[in-house]
């Protein structure tokens, strides 16, 4: 991004009613055009939000430091610099830089560390935060020639490398990778001392815009795909299947065709980080079968579910994908050798996200896997992610009715051996359930996104309650499906919260919930924040159903009209800790 | 020439978004009130990316207006000033 780019950016008036996200910048130098960057940055990562930025004092990091706990923001975003471990690291300060003086910058510097490891530990508790180490060069203090590793600065990096190890491990943290930032601004090109002199900024604009995209990703990470579509001829293997045979396709060394095992493995890994797989092929489906099964894959025949393989247009099996695993296109990534396909599937789905595999091209290729793990990167693997795939790929054996809008039969929900677990607990906070929330369109009461200091806050007032719900049955677990938060105001619940995995639709868990609820806290009624969205339509199913296709903006519902619409349920309830 | 002062004009309407044509033609910290130190900074870091060059601080103070820059870059860029 331009800075010219990121001023016309921050000119765009957010829609109006626009909630506020506030971010504290914290450093010690002027954050001039780095907080332009990020602010820029931000709104366009959060259109729904006016994102309001401040900054601290010139040169008082750790003031500034603990001033942010006093803000409250929604996320604060920390950037040090060397200087802000010792002055004398900096070129503006003339402190000594004799051989004599290192062991005391050493010193400082260690000191400073551990300031900064009990602050992060103390502030992170509350607030959101988004870290970044030194990332100038650093100043020639140390007697040695550059080409040398000086004792000095090995111990100097040692420290921030393990500050850092420790920095992110601490729960509420993110911090920013130094790898990432050295491809996309190189190190000699980021420190700009004439403007360091003039005005106390020390970036390059380039690099002042690569750190803040970066700063950005870690405050509002891109939602992760969940979905990955592959061709299989000249993609997941060498060579097209209806011409050299299923022993002629190939993916080693010997026939230069290496890349395309390392993409197979690409898709394991991802496969076993959570990531849904299928194939979208024109061939004859047995041969395509024979080939997935050849003893030699990487990558193994049971992850991949379902195999289109079919000489139909892509766009037909990219439809019939996204229905058995039923998630929209927008999570869902596709990759294909030929330009033609790619846009063949673009122009029928056009939320898909279509990229060409470069076969002719090893390096094009490692980007692109390098692309792939950005675009399904997540900051933690969870269980639900594990469970997900397992509950599709088990599908396959069992013939089950995937599609979850289809009616289940009575007999179904009876001998399924159904079991609901409840959780009124709000600490310690889940992150499963918040990404719920996040994530989930078509059971969701009115599409509201809640950043993490926004949800924390939520869930942390005495007047809320929260529900999270998981499900099994005789088929194996669904993990935690649902989220419900609201307010309770003597036998009134008021929800402003209510969201559902598309994977535990037609077993009645929406009725069981609203069930266990009037009779958990003696309700009278629930009044639903419900808004009609594009997306929720299964919400406005469920929620016609109880009303009798009016549907009301909140709507509310009564205990004596739920009781005379509720359908009946077979689960058996768990509860696991009370709120 | 014409695209000198139109990229010179789009940079002064990045960092002062409230200004019309004709007060940018006029703009420097005599006649803009919200011209400060940051204006300037942030004006100079925007002329130095859109024209892919280097201001030297010396001759940052006498190019604190619109005319006086657009006359600077038309120098640099080898025309000739209106």
């Amino acid at each position: 991004m331009k800075l010219i780019e990121a001023l016309e950016t921050l000119r765009t008036e957010p829609p109006s009613g626009a909630r506020p996200f506030r971010v504290s910048l914290v450093c010690s130098f002027t954050p001039a055009h780095l907080q332009t960057f990020l602010q820029a940055h931000l709104a366009r990562a959060l259109p729904e939000n006016r994102v309001q930025m401040t900054s601290g004092l010139y040169g008082d990091f750790w003031g500034n430091l603990a001033r942010l706990q006093q803000e409250n923001p929604d996320a604060g975003v920390l950037v040090m610099e060397w200087s802000d471990l010792d002055p004398r690291l900096g070129l503006r300060s003339l402190g000594n830089w004799s051989p004599n003086a290192l062991e005391d910058i050493l010193k400082t510097a260690r000191s400073r560390a551990e300031q900064f490891q009990e602050n992060i530990q103390r502030i992170a508790r509350t607030i959101p935060l988004a870290v970044s180490f030194p990332t100038l060069p650093l100043p020639p203090v140390s007697f040695t020639p550059q080409w040398r590793a000086s004792t000095f600065e090995q111990i100097l990096r040692n420290e921030i490398s393990a500050l850092s190890l420790q920095v992110t491990q601490t729960k509420g943290v993110a911090v920013l990778n130094a790898q990432n930032l050295d491809q996309l601004s190189p190190l000699a090109n980021r420190f700009d001392v004439k403007a360091e002199l003039n005005s106390g900024f020390p970036y390059k604009l380039p690099h002042a815009s690569a750190l803040a995209a970066l700063l950005s990703n870690l405050v509002q990470p891109p939602p992760p795909k969940k979905g990955l579509i592959t061709d299989l001829d000249d993609t997941v293997w060498s060579g097209i299947l209806g011409e050299v045979g299923v022993e002629g396709v190939n993916w080693d060394l010997e026939h230069h065709s290496h890349m395309h095992a390392v993409y197979q493995k690409m898709l394991h890994a991802l496969s076993d980080a959570g990531v849904l797989l299928a194939a979208a092929s024109k061939n004859d489906a047995n041969f395509a079968e024979e080939a997935l099964r050849r003893a030699d894959m990487i990558l193994p025949r049971s992850v991949v579910f379902p195999v289109e393989a079919n000489w139909g247009p892509k766009s037909d099996s990219i439809r019939k994908i996204l229905n058995t695993w039923n998630i929209g296109g927008d999570a869902v990534v596709f990759v294909d050798d030929s330009p033609m396909e790619l846009a063949e599937v673009k122009a029928a789905h056009p939320q898909v996200t279509c990229l060409l595999f470069p076969k002719e091209d090893p390096q094009a290729i490692s980007e692109l896997l390098h692309r792939l793990r950005d675009l399904f990167g997540k900051s933690a693997l969870s269980e639900e992610d594990a469970i997900r795939r397992d509950s599709i790929l088990k599908a396959q054996y069992q013939n089950r009715e995937i599609a979850p809008h289809g009616e289940v039969s009575e007999e179904f929900l009876k001998t399924a051996d159904a079991e609901i677990t409840l959780n009124f607990a709000k600490e310690p906070l889940d992150p499963r359930a918040l990404e719920l929330v996040n994530k989930t369109n078509q059971f969701n009461l009115n599409g509201r996104r809640y950043t993490e200091k926004e949800w924390q806050d939520f869930v942390r007032d005495a007047n809320t309650i929260l529900l999270v719900v998981s499900y099994k049955d005789k088929y194996g677990p669904l993990g935690k499906i649902a989220v419900l938060a609201g307010r309770l105001e003597e036998h009134t619940l008021v929800v402003d919260v209510w969201v559902m995995s598309c994977r535990a639709f037609s077993r009645r868990i929406e009725h069981r919930c609203l069930e266990e609820l009037f009779a958990r806290f003696d309700l009278e009624k629930v009044i639903l924040n419900f808004v009609v969205s594009p997306k929720n339509g299964p919400t406005q199913e469920f929620i016609a159903e109880i009303l009798g296709n009016k549907l009301t903006q909140p709507c509310l519902i009564s205990r004596t009209l739920f009781a005379s619409k509720r359908r009946e349920t077979f689960q058996q309830v768990l509860e696991l800790a009370n709120g | 020439m014409a695209d000198t002062r139109a990229r010179l004009e789009r940079c002064f309407a990045g960092v002062l978004p409230a200004l019309s044509g004709a007060q940018i033609a006029q703009a420097s910290p005599a006649t803009v009130a919200a011209w400060d130190s940051v204006v300037s900074v942030t004006l100079f870091a925007l002329v130095e990316e859109e024209f892919a060059l280097e201001i030297d601080v010396l001759d940052m103070q006498g190019l604190l207006s619109f005319a006086s820059l657009l006359k600077y870059l038309q120098e640099k860029m080898g025309e000739t000033a209106a």
